[in-house]
């Protein structure tokens, strides 16, 4: 299509984009424009003097055929011509960037790697590498996630580099060109950028600058035939013993139909494993994995799947990710206010976990509390906590069957802070005292609960009761504390196994942004027979409330159809408690800015330091203590970060592979703040592998970016040509004619031959 | 409401008796005429020289009766030093291995010392008769939840269950709801052992276990029922022969079991009052010279059945008449010393089903 364009219009189409269009007749426009007209007027007057028989139509087709070919002999006479800015050749710059990393080895449908392809392509004796060199002066750069001068050649790349920051590697070679006349930059590549740059952000200068990224883009854009693990949401902490719920996303274009295995595996022991069936339009599927990690420390989960036949990339079949696995008591504290069968239940259904330490304070009769679980006698001696500090050491609170009116509205506000500051979880749970009908509605709670609060209907608990048959939704159907069985087809059938429940309250609108695990539809009862929202969460602030509306989950449990054997109460009950303090942040938290690094690269720990109120403290002493694979323990000083209250970093270096171990240390004085400990994985990373097809749309957003071009490799030879009109740097004007252009000359033969071919169709000639 | 009885009473127990601000209470809300001054104050009298002779003439009358029987059937006897807390250690290391008895074991053959010594007359035990029977039609929290159970002999035609029924049921309510802010529906709810509500009401109570034979229906629905999570308490049984006809019956419930005493520093002397001493509560009408005994069960005993992790399923009341106390506490010859007593005894085990 471009060669027909070319030989149409003399040239190729991006000088028409680049171009100006100018006459260059010495002539009067106005004498060459009157003389047309004369000559038109003249044909028509001729036409019009005519004895025949035709009808006006026909002759005005005629003089109209006439006269547009007088136009364009006009036109032709003014001379037209493309006005262009050229580079001066051999005065201007140009960065030709080639990608050095793993994913250039993986090999396309034709059997050649793109390393390959960009050897061959970019060869110092080819025809682009030759024809560049011609017009610019060519500086090389190979980038992975560094960016070197290459001048020696492709020869000299090994295409080992782990990761692909085009965005990095753009900007570092703009700076290095900075003071020398830049055309523009080259990038080949298959566009598998994985870097954590912002694309956007670097191509600012560019365009600023006004220096165009030419992209040539290699390998496959489709795929025929790969499977691969695109990632596993693996949480950074989970309890010793926990249900661990992960999803794995994987894809297999070309294996649609497929079933395939997926594999979970802890330090080499196969901990869960799901099978998974491909759809056919190879759209990523997510396969939820339960597990449970029973050894503490930081733990390396690998998730696999098999290599099928005829895939041709297997390093994306793993994904592997570090998990800190924690074994320590959690304290929730559960407020209950009146006597309810639900608490004996729920702490029974946790009595074996000994990582939970359900603290309960019953009101037994007005200001007459009952208290277990305790750690010593003063605990809760005053009843529910009115001091932040004596609150903020639960991670989780439990609020049962307890009127608003009951705390103060410094206990209402300290309540909603234990969310959205210490960023702990509140649970409320189903009750005639809970919700609005506890009177909770305009209360600080209000805004924290994930459900909205509507006006009760009925004026006793016995008008507003309805019996609900619960069951997950799609999210709780895959998430770990409402999942009850190992795969998501027996939880499903063992919630249907359960007897129907009860509740008072009107739980039935969501908040936006809130998820809702469980439902319940109305199966008996005199109340409001709309379906119920009997369990959701959402995030508040720093932490997450979430809402368990039914009021005798202990049903499920002791109702006559569930069997003595039946353990989904207490599974429910575990995972539940379990969940709601998995992601309660310590006054001290530690985290790698990566999880998995190379060997080599930089990793830097930062820490998130406060006191026991929470507050965010900047003036405390803290120390990374890392041990390293070989089991060498070296101490790194943590600075504080200027940028944010309470935030602590120290980088390190790890050379060698394997697991560092890293623990944080915070103290302020001679008091500790507390202590957290973290992990990095060290070893070389597939992330290269991960959808191995060519990413021609980031290429292409690159180019357009910056008013640039993208280029396949059969259309790189196009490079130079283009590069010279439309980049920057020393120019020239350039005037090229058009009124020769074939396309001029065949439209006026044509109209010529079309005049007279009607003519003679008419009897007119 | 408050009339010359209630006067009488709140000046007794400014006199003497520590919790007679309960027993006030109580009778504000049944609001019965009381009569029978002085009943309090001839309970404390010699009380504790009472109790002295008492527990001597406890001690040999059971000497005496496991010597009749030829075998000790009592399964923990009262000076064995074992207690709900060590029981519960055993129990926990033992694990699953009392859950059922060993293949080809038969539970204790208290039948066999039943028959060389017969504590009932030989009549065939009669179904308990509940008329009607239906849902409560209030929803409630809790249920003060009777076991309708099967027995030799009973008051009335209904069974030995339904003794004191319904007004003890009812007046315990009365108190339990002013007292605690529990959830209670404020009146009876009698259950069959057979019947599938049953495991809707966590929370069970049965009194007069020595007549108590339980059919075999019976027997599993009363196992799945604890089993599951169920709280039983037993109460209105006296003495030695009345004992063993009720451990019979429980074996046949739960063969391997052990049943132990409750010390006083067990949680359910002090869930909601701090009960520091076990009273003998005398049947009504049975108070007769300050004795408060019958048969020859002059100890009261507060004892226990725990599961194999512990948990307390059934908590015993041997000797004593809590019921009676509930139902009469408005009778002014009626000593408030043991109505307050069965009453924080009661909201104790409620309060501590509802917690444990």
């Amino acid at each position: 299509m471009t060669g027909l364009f070319e030989f149409l219009f003399k040239h190729r189409p991006v000088l028409f984009e680049e171009g100006e269009f100018a006459f260059l007749s010495p002539w009067p426009a106005g004498a060459v424009v009157l003389a047309a007209s004369v000559l038109a007027v003249a044909a028509l007057f001729t036409y019009g003097r005519a004895q025949a028989r035709i009808g006006p139509a026909r002759r005005g087709v005629l003089v109209g055929l006439r006269a547009a070919a007088l136009l364009l002999v006009a036109l032709a006479v003014m001379q037209p011509a493309l006005v262009l800015t050229t580079v001066v050749p051999q005065r201007n710059f140009v960065a030709v960037l080639v990608d050095d990393s793993r994913s250039m080895n993986i090999e396309d449908a034709d059997g050649e790697s793109r390393a390959e392809k960009a050897r061959r392509l970019l060869d110092a004796e080819g025809a682009l590498a030759t024809e560049l060199a011609d017009r610019f002066a060519v500086r090389w750069f190979r980038f992975s996630d560094a960016v070197q001068r290459a001048d020696g050649g492709l020869e000299a790349f090994d295409f080992s580099g782990s990761r692909t920051r085009i965005g990095a590697a753009l900007q570092h070679a703009a700076q290095q060109m900075q003071g020398v006349p830049l055309s523009g930059l080259v990038v080949v590549s298959d566009g598998g950028d994985n870097g954590e740059d912002r694309l956007g952000e670097a191509l600012l200068p560019l365009r600023a600058a006004s220096v165009p990224v030419f992209a040539v883009g290699l390998g496959d854009e489709q795929v025929e035939a790969d499977v691969q693990i695109e990632r596993a949401d693996v949480p950074d902490r989970a309890m010793a013993g926990s249900s661990l719920l992960v999803n794995v996303q994987l894809s297999g274009p070309g294996f649609g139909g497929r079933t395939v295995s997926v594999v979970a595996e802890d330090m080499g022991r196969i901990v869960a494993s799901e099978d998974v069936t491909l759809p056919d339009d190879g759209r990523p599927v997510s396969a939820p994995l339960a597990m449970k990690l029973e050894t503490p420390g930081a733990r390396e989960l690998a998730f696999r799947v098999a290599s099928l036949p005829g895939e041709r990339v297997l390093e994306n079949n793993e994904v592997r990710a570090m998990v800190q696995v924690r074994e320590r008591t959690e304290k929730i504290l559960y407020f209950e206010g009146e006597p309810r069968h639900e608490v004996a239940f729920m702490l029974r259904a946790v009595r074996h976990d000994e990582q939970l330490q359900v603290v309960l304070l019953q009101r037994t009769a007005e200001n007459k509390f009952f208290r277990r679980n305790l750690d010593d006698a003063l605990e809760l001696l005053g009843g529910f906590p009115s001091e932040r500090e004596e609150l903020y050491k639960y991670r989780a609170l439990v609020l049962g069957s307890v009127e608003a009116g009951f705390f103060t509205h410094d206990q209402l506000e300290m309540i909603a802070d234990f969310v959205s500051v210490r960023g702990g979880m509140l649970l409320m749970l189903g009750g005639r005292r809970s919700f609005a009908e506890g009177g909770y509605d305009g209360t600080p709670l209000e805004d924290v609960l994930p459900v909205t609060l509507d006006e009760p209907v009925g004026a006793s608990p016995t008008e507003r009761l309805v019996f609900v048959k619960v069951a997950p939704t799609p999210a709780g159907a895959r998430h770990p504390a409402t999942r009850i069985e190992d795969s998501a087809e027996a939880s499903a059938a063992r919630w249907d196994s359960l007897p129907a429940v009860s509740t008072t309250n009107l739980l039935t609108g969501l908040k936006p942004g809130a998820t809702e695990l469980l439902q319940g539809s109305v199966v008996d009862g005199p109340g409001d027979p709309a379906d119920r929202i009997v369990m959701a969460y959402q995030r508040y602030g720093r932490g997450r409330s979430a809402v368990l509306g039914v009021q005798d989950t202990w049903l499920w449990q002791m109702d006559h159809t569930v069997s003595l054997e039946d353990q989904s109460h207490e599974t429910f009950w575990s995972q539940l408690l379990r969940w709601l303090v998995s992601e309660t942040p310590d006054a001290v938290e530690a985290s790698p800015s990566s999880a998995s690094v190379e060997p080599g690269e930089a990793v830097t720990i930062e820490a998130a330091v406060a006191d026991e109120g929470f507050g965010a403290v900047n003036g405390a002493r803290v120390t990374a203590r890392v041990t390293t694979p070989a089991g060498d323990l070296r101490t790194w000083p943590m600075e504080w970060q200027l940028d944010e209250d309470g935030k602590y970093a120290a980088t390190f270096v790890p050379e060698a592979a394997g697991v560092y171990e890293v623990a944080v240390e915070a103290a302020r004085d001679s008091v500790i703040l507390g202590a957290s400990s973290t992990s990095v994985r060290v070893a070389p990373g597939t992330v290269e592998f991960r959808d191995p097809r060519q990413r021609r749309t980031l290429l292409e957003r690159l180019a357009d970016e910056t008013g640039g071009r993208y280029y396949g490799r059969d259309t790189a030879g196009r490079l130079p040509g283009d590069l010279a009109v439309v980049g920057g740097g020393v120019t020239v004007r350039e005037e090229r004619d058009l009124w020769d252009m074939p396309a001029l000359f065949l439209l006026l033969a044509g109209l010529l031959a079309a005049e007279w071919a009607l003519r003679r169709k008419w009897g007119w000639a | 409401m408050a009339g010359p009885g209630l006067r009488r009473f709140s000046a007794a127990a400014v006199a003497g008796s520590a919790a007679a601000g309960l027993a006030a209470l109580l009778l504000a809300q049944v609001g019965e005429e009381a009569d029978g001054s002085g009943g309090a104050a001839r309970v404390v009298v010699g009380q504790a020289g009472a109790d002295a002779m008492w527990m001597a003439a406890d001690r040999e009358s059971l000497e005496r009766g496991l010597a009749r029987l030829d075998r000790p059937s009592l399964a923990v006897p009262p000076a064995s030093g074992r207690t709900w807390a060590t029981a519960a250690r055993e129990a926990r290391s033992l694990g699953p291995s009392l859950a059922a008895p060993p293949a080809g074991s038969r539970p204790p053959a208290a039948s066999a010392v039943l028959r060389s010594n017969p504590p009932l007359a030989a009549r065939p035990p009669a179904a308990p008769l509940i008329s009607p029977q239906r849902p409560p039609p209030e929803w409630h929290e809790f249920y003060f939840t009777r076991a309708a159970y099967s027995s030799f002999r009973g008051y009335g035609r209904r069974g030995a269950w339904a003794t004191d029924y319904p007004k003890a049921d009812r007046q315990f309510l009365t108190v339990l709801r002013r007292l605690t802010n529990l959830d209670a529906f404020a009146y009876e709810n009698a259950v069959l052992l057979t019947d599938e509500r049953l495991r809707r009401y966590p929370f069970l109570y049965a009194l007069e276990v020595g007549y108590m034979a339980l059919s075999p229906p019976e027997i599993e629905g009363l196992r799945t029922y604890l089993r599951a999570g169920g709280f039983l308490v037993i109460d209105d049984f006296w003495g030695t022969n009345q004992w063993l006809q009720f451990e019979h019956e429980m074996r046949k419930v739960f063969p391997l079991l052990p049943i132990v005493d409750l010390d006083l520093d067990h949680p359910v002397f002090s869930t909601f009052y701090d009960i520091d001493e076990i009273l003998q509560v005398p049947a009504y009408g049975r108070y007769w010279g300050g004795r408060t005994s019958e048969r020859d069960g002059y100890v009261p005993y507060v004892r226990g059945i725990l599961d194999e992790e512990g948990r307390l399923m059934v908590i015993i009341n041997w000797n004593t008449d809590l019921g009676d106390a509930w139902e009469w506490a408005e009778q002014p010859d009626y000593p408030l010393q043991y109505s307050t007593f069965a009453y924080q005894m009661g909201v104790n085990m409620i309060v501590y089903a509802m917690s444990h």
